[in-house]
């Protein structure tokens, strides 16, 4: 236990010390509280500016948290000049029989729709009419969040595929370059072969969990910032919570598979090709999973999250997509968890066998048939 | 002791590699393995260090079969040399001995020792890539007695050296070999065999072709006299035992058996004796003759 840990502590320091580590982890950051930020920054603004000329303020009744500014203005002329120069989104010149807004090129379409919403609400009190509003009532499944999950779905998929996908393959380097510089032999003879590969599984998978909070929390915090939050469904730490222990599962299954194969061959230029069954499966598990995150409650997205090991991507982000029943996710997890542990045993054994065969590549068949 | 007993290794079909090789080193002995490029030095060390499995015998160390919690109290350095190129020189040599066992601050203070008595004080701070292979040599030494180990194992410790590193590691060898370590190690500079050991394994074709102390393996090749006379006729040897042969434009006598005291006899009516006496054979003459 002493060996595995010693070892797994390594990878950590080894890994967290690299400059592309945290390179890597500033550019996702930076990528996630962008997308995050997006729709708030590059949105239409919910505040405007309007010159009055000759009118009074409306009360206008926006959408959310629309703010509006009245700026007044001596004459006409002067209105013009501040729409032209974008000091104000638009002007109301009153005065004449029809009230006129003028905008430089046509005016935005919320803005407008306010507008003459509030004038005519105006008029008709004006003349001594009583006006009751609307009020509006949902009958139907509760889909105010719908939106937020399906976003927060994809973003998943995004961060899943990334580190599900890179963080196996930075086993498989670890795997081939011990081999490869032989150093394994001397290792071997300090630790044993479990130890060292379940050292190195868990280190990395401890750099990957590291990566997978950061981004996490980094996501969350520019919610919260944002106020995007408001829109967070119920159960959000459960969500956040079964997307950490859907990585770790997913993770461990990669990982034991990249390490199983990265060790059969001894040079770094052959871990790609040797990888490439782990990849497929990977890609089919990333289509199926960003499909999910459009669909959740489709019939392909229903029953491949409950196969391992593309569960492990499609049922977290099918999950996040829509609400699913507890058992649903408990009953799919039991599931991967049981394929881990066969392809753990799996890995070991052919870790063991392989690792110390250098030079050709050793086959997959000779391995499991030996001893 | 550390007994090798019998050991067979064939790989695939048809390739014997070691056909029944045995020898033993004792504790505080400096064994030194030699033989051809392929004769099964490696491989022989490989499976003492549990790299590669026997297909028949085994390796015992002190009366009782050789296992893992045994090896992890030895020192190897495989023939390929392997470090983690990226890792720095202090940090590697301390984490080779942490996996050997020691705590971290022996870890520490067995790899501060090192570093200094093997003169990489200036790059300890230095990633591995970054140094001359003289000095990865010397790390991956370091790494091989970071935790004192009892029994050491080195595939070719001393190629690739410049001369001042070679007498450095020499004097590190030997004062553990006097620390009561037995110390195999391969090589193919016997001068370097003959100086340091005290027994020597001749190995060809995986088999042992002879073992023991160096004198053991003279006493084996045989006595040499060897004579040299000035100013003698052509001739004068024939009818005794022996080559002549011509060195430095002289003519001398090699030989190997027969009565001395009737050679000698020979060379005083031949001319003037100007060398007469028993030569030892090196250790390469005893090599060749051996695989021969």
């Amino acid at each position: 236990m002493n060996g595995m840990l010693l070892v797994a502590g390594r990878e950590v320091r080894t890994q967290v010390r690299t400059k592309g580590f945290i390179v890597g982890l500033a550019v996702t950051v930076i990528l996630i509280v962008g997308i995050t930020l997006a729709p708030k920054l590059f949105g239409g603004p919910d505040s405007y500016t309007i010159g009055l000329v000759n009118s009074q303020e409306l009360a206008v009744q926006g959408g959310g948290d629309t703010e509006i500014e009245w700026r007044a203005f001596s004459d006409e002329a002067a209105a013009r000049r501040a729409v032209l120069d974008g000091d104000v989104d638009a002007a109301m010149i009153g005065g004449t029989a029809a009230t006129r807004v003028l905008s430089d090129g046509e005016i935005d379409g919320e803005l407008g729709l306010m507008l003459q919403a509030a004038h005519r609400e105006a008029q008709i009190s004006a003349a001594g009419v009583k006006t009751t509003p609307l009020s509006m009532e949902s009958i139907g499944a509760d889909t105010r969040y719908e939106e937020t999950r399906s976003q927060m779905a994809f973003m998943l998929v995004l961060i899943l595929f990334m580190l599900v996908v890179g963080t196996p393959m930075m086993v498989a380097m670890g795997v081939v370059e011990e081999k490869g510089s032989r150093i394994v032999e001397i290792l071997l003879t300090s630790v044993r072969p479990w130890q060292l590969l379940g050292g190195k599984v868990i280190g990395l998978g401890v750099v990957g969990l590291i990566n997978l909070v950061v981004v996490l929390a980094a996501g969350l915090g520019a919610a919260f910032v944002s106020g995007l939050a408001v829109d967070f469904p119920p159960g959000m730490v459960g969500i956040v919570a079964g997307v950490i222990v859907w990585f770790v599962l997913g993770y461990a299954f990669f990982a034991a598979i990249a390490a199983a194969l990265a060790s059969l061959v001894s040079r770094q230029e052959e871990v790609g090709n040797v990888l490439t069954p782990m990849t497929m499966t990977m890609f089919a598990s990333y289509g199926v999973a960003f499909y999910a995150a459009k669909e959740p409650t489709s019939l392909v997205a229903t029953i491949v999250s409950y196969v391992p090991p593309f569960s492990s991507m499609v049922m977290p982000v099918r999950a996040t997509a829509a609400a699913t029943p507890m058992w649903e996710v408990l009953l799919s997890g039991a599931l991967m968890a049981a394929a881990v542990a066969a392809m753990v045993l799996f890995a070991g054994r052919v870790y063991e066998r392989a690792v110390l065969r250098t030079g050709a590549r050793v086959r997959l068949r000779e391995v499991i048939g030996s001893r | 002791m550390l007994e090798i007993s019998g050991l067979r290794k064939t790989f695939g079909a048809a390739k014997r590699a070691l056909d029944g090789v045995s020898f033993a080193v004792r504790q505080g002995e400096m064994f030194g393995f030699v033989g051809a490029n392929g004769a099964g030095k490696t491989t022989t060390m490989r499976i003492v260090m549990g790299v590669l499995q026997a297909d028949e015998g085994e390796v015992r160390w002190k009366d009782g079969p050789l296992g893992f919690a045994e090896r992890r109290r030895f020192g190897y350095m495989p023939e390929e040399r392997g470090l983690y190129q990226k890792m720095k020189v202090a940090e590697q040599i301390g984490y080779f001995g942490r996996l050997h066992g020691l705590a971290p601050a022996e870890a520490r203070r067995a790899a501060d020792e090192l570093i200094e008595r093997l003169g990489l004080t200036e790059r300890a701070g230095d990633a591995v890539e970054a140094l001359s292979l003289g000095n990865q040599q010397r790390v991956q030494l370091a790494v091989a007695l970071v935790h004192d180990p009892d029994v050491l194992v080195l595939d070719e410790p001393f190629s690739g050296l410049d001369p001042l590193a070679v007498d450095a590691l020499a004097e590190v060898l030997q004062e553990r070999a006097r620390g009561g370590v037995p110390v195999i190690f391969s090589s193919h500079q016997l001068e370097l065999v003959e100086r340091l050991c005290d027994s020597v394994g001749i190995i060809s074709a995986g088999q042992m072709v002879a073992s023991g102390t160096v004198d053991e393996l003279r006493s084996s090749v045989g006595r040499r006299l060897r004579v040299v006379v000035a100013e003698a006729k052509p001739g004068w040897a024939d009818g005794l035992p022996g080559d002549l042969r011509v060195e430095n434009g002289r003519e001398v006598l090699i030989a190997a058996d027969g009565d001395d005291q009737h050679i000698l006899h020979v060379a005083v009516q031949a001319g003037r004796v100007e060398h007469f006496g028993v030569e030892q054979p090196t250790l390469t003459e005893i090599f060749r003759e051996a695989v021969a």
